[in-house]
């Protein structure tokens, strides 16, 4: 086996492992073909990924347009058409959608009708019991049809829901999972702990997106072993009584605590053995994790037996975030992975690819045969390389919901990677929110002062 | 001043927000006032290193009364003095005819006062008192300046009355780092956020008029400035619905909440005061880089008519999916 035949041979593997959850070749979209064809997705000569990328990117919105009543009529009050959309450059003429729009939902029976005005295509019957249905059973009755709708945990409590077809999820999970053994293109892990929530008892994303992991992985455990609905995460999220709160709290920490035995039990059994493990989950109980295995002075030597991927931003725990480079630092220290085994992603609810960081220089690659990133400045219009603004993208692989969006968040994208010799733009690793400070009105503003004064 | 009713218009919406919570909200904030000495001194004292608010200047001239003035000395509802709200104070009077009061029409004499109130009058916390002490000074709450701007319609013989509602936290505040303290206040605040604006009735209908922003506080937001007209619900606020309330006359609990808070808190009410300025000049800057108001807000218009959505996808025009089946468990 040649080298370069050695380090596909992963890719190869998990091809044919992915295989049975592909849509049949016969049935490829222009969308579909640049996902499933490419071996690799960072490394398509430019020219050949343009020509993939407007292709892919014009047949999505042509079937948006045509099959999704309400893009459809905003891009009737936008004036754009297919026949607009010709060239690379005319891609930033097709119509963004603010992310906030899949947070503005109405509840009950209208829930329903609102997801299936957001959905694109024809959705099969879906029954519902209840007349005055929950959000839960509105979107387990969309689920049990054949559908894949996904939640935000919102952390005010007010999700962001995004329905999905099991065309338009397979696609996203596909390209992630290739997207990773393509960074670290040796082994697939054989045993795999996910600091996340468990697929099958939660419709939130941050547990569905590792729905295909048990089917790729020989071992998986996950941490979070329990039913989530939008009810508990409510609860959860806006607790507002003390005893209720020290309650929550004091569970909490038994849970972490509890976790965090398990996750130290797990990594002895495969500390002097040759399996190669992964620990995948957020930066923030991550690096608990690691807090409290330094605190007690645990440590372990994996080496390049060692991956850690992580995802989902630090959200409410901003106030513990470290850089991704102490991060890494960290995860040396605690586990002996070095730092070219230790990649975060970057991803979201309402973007169906993941971005994900090289191993040479931790910078963010956009999987760019399908996948268009823009910045926009003040005034939302596209700007260039190397300026920081708001991140909006043109994602192909939607297609069951028309993923032309405008995110919360600040990046800055530049033109190729700096260190490694992956093709295609990179977003710099240390992503922002935007700081979306409140409109205040006189009461509004007293009530931030009030806050602040109040403050320990 | 002839005491009136106030009068609720009700939305056709979910219920209203209950009572209790108003008693809960105070309790929430009084026990955690108590409960906290060091917080509690910082509510009521400004610290020696800290910046003093200094009241700007007028930013306009007080004309003089003159007995030949003309103004309305009708009693009819809407028309007449109603508490800390009295159109026949000389310097409304004199305002409202140097505004044009009796020369313009109706609407283009609120369009005159609403821009007076908006651009010439300043944000400031401090209890309620009559609009002539408001415009002597050029300052006050929301409920100060909205009292102007009626105050000036009645004035001009123009019906005008109260519009409050309560507003949303939007996701963005919500979704930032906040401290222990300030994750207690927003369960309070889940209730809702208090917001008012003014209305005029002209040629047979209510004309909304949210003055008590300037375009300032608007440009910091990157918002399009509300014109005479234009409800800030929705362009500018998220409105909590069945909160809306219509009245003739401010409601007497609204000057003892004033007054109190004022009273309990002077120091947190003088640092939102440098809070608003800091804004305002930040604001006024980005006017100025625009090109001023004018060319601002037709920017900020076209940005937000871009990317309006909530019409097409609002509940009336959700299209009824026939494949959805609902059936009882």
């Amino acid at each position: 086996m040649t080298l370069e035949q050695e380090i596909r041979a992963p890719l190869v593997q998990l091809n044919g492992l992915l295989a049975p959850y592909l849509p049949s070749r016969d049935t490829w979209n222009p969308a579909d073909e640049v996902i499933y064809q490419p071996r690799d997705l960072y490394r398509v000569p430019l020219e050949e990924a343009q020509d993939m990328q407007l292709k892919s990117i014009r047949f999505t919105f042509s079937y948006h347009y045509d099959n999704n009543y309400f893009y459809h009529k905003y891009c009737k009050t936008r004036a754009v058409r297919l026949d607009d959309i010709k060239t690379v450059d005319d891609l930033d003429k097709i119509p963004l959608i603010l992310d906030t729009i899949y947070k503005e939902y109405p509840s009950g029976k209208d829930f329903a009708h609102w997801l299936s005005t957001v959905f694109t295509g024809k959705l099969p019957k879906i029954i519902i019991k209840s007349l005055d249905p929950t959000y839960d059973d509105v979107i387990n009755a969309f689920n049990s049809a054949g559908l894949m709708v996904t939640y935000s945990s919102g952390t005010s409590g007010r999700h962001t829901f995004i329905p999905r077809d099991m065309k338009t999820f397979i696609a996203g999970q596909y390209a992630s999972v290739m997207s990773f053994a393509s960074m670290i293109p040796s082994r697939i892990p054989n045993h795999v702990y996910l600091l996340f929530p468990n697929p099958a008892k939660t419709n939130l994303f941050i547990g569905k997106i590792n729905m295909l992991a048990g089917n790729v992985y020989k071992d998986v455990r996950y941490a979070v072993d329990y039913e989530i609905t939008t009810d508990s995460l409510r609860r959860a999220m806006s607790g507002n009584r003390e005893t209720e709160e020290l309650v929550t709290s004091y569970v909490q920490s038994e849970m972490l605590q509890k976790m965090v035995d398990q996750i130290t039990a797990w990594l002895e059994c495969y500390k002097k053995t040759e399996e190669i493990i992964a620990l995948n989950g957020p930066p923030f109980m991550l690096h608990y994790l690691m807090n409290k295995l330094q605190k007690d002075g645990t440590s372990f030597d994996f080496g390049e037996r060692g991956r850690i991927r992580t995802g989902g931003g630090w959200k409410i725990n901003e106030d513990a975030r470290i850089t991704h480079a102490d991060f890494r630092k960290q995860a040396a220290d605690v586990f002996g992975i070095p730092e070219t085994h230790c990649l975060d992603v970057y991803a979201m609810v309402e973007g169906n690819a993941t971005m994900m960081q090289c191993p040479e220089g931790h910078y963010l690659h956009v999987p760019y045969t399908y996948y268009k990133p823009l910045v926009l400045d003040e005034d939302m219009m596209p700007t260039a390389y190397g300026e920081w603004g708001r991140f909006a993208f043109l994602d192909a692989s939607a297609q069951s919901y028309p993923g032309f969006i405008i995110s919360g968040d600040r990046v800055r994208i530049l033109e190729h990677c700096p260190v490694c010799d992956r093709l295609g733009p990179v977003l710099e690793p240390e992503i922002e929110r935007v700081k979306g400070e409140e409109v205040r009105g006189c009461a509004e503003e007293l009530r931030r002062i009030l806050a602040q004064d109040l403050a320990k | 001043m002839t005491q009136v009713d106030e009068i609720r218009g009700h939305e056709s919406s979910p219920p209203e927000i209950p009572k209790q919570s108003k008693l809960m909200e105070m309790a929430s904030l009084t026990k955690m006032m108590l409960k906290n000495a060091t917080a509690f001194r910082k509510l009521r004292v400004i610290g020696p290193d800290e910046e003093r608010y200094v009241r700007p200047p007028r930013q306009y001239e007080l004309p003089q009364f003159q007995e030949e003035m003309r103004y309305s000395t009708s009693n009819e509802q809407y028309l007449r003095p109603t508490r800390w709200c009295n159109p026949r104070g000389p310097q409304v009077v004199a305002m409202a005819n140097e505004l044009g009061a009796y020369e313009l029409s109706d609407y283009e004499f609120a369009d005159a006062a609403f821009w007076f109130v908006k651009t010439k009058m300043v944000a400031e916390m401090l209890p309620l008192n009559s609009v002539g002490a408001t415009l002597k000074r050029g300052t006050g709450t929301c409920y100060h300046l909205i009292s102007v701007f009626i105050a000036l319609c009645r004035a001009a013989g123009i019906k005008a009355r109260y519009k409050t509602f309560r507003m949303k936290l939007p996701e963005a505040i919500m979704d930032l780092e906040k401290s222990e303290q300030e994750e207690k206040l927003v369960p309070m605040f889940n209730i809702g956020v208090p917001e008012g604006e003014g209305e005029a009735y002209i040629d047979g209908t209510w004309v909304v008029a949210h003055v008590a922003m300037r375009p300032e506080l608007f440009a910091v937001h990157g918002l399009p400035i509300t014109k005479l007209g234009e409800d800030s619900i929705d362009m500018t606020f998220e409105l909590i619905p069945g909160t809306i309330r219509r009245f003739e006359s401010l409601p007497l609990q609204l000057g003892i909440a004033l007054k109190a808070g004022t009273w309990l808190a002077p120091a947190t009410m003088e640092r939102t005061n440098i809070s608003i300025q800091k804004r305002c000049l930040q604001g006024g800057l980005i006017i100025e880089k625009a090109g001023g108001i004018e060319a601002y807000d037709q920017n900020a218009r076209r940005i937000k008519d871009f990317y309006s959505l909530k019409e097409i996808l609002s509940i009336a025009k959700l299209k009824r999916n026939e494949t959805i089946v609902f059936e009882e468990d």
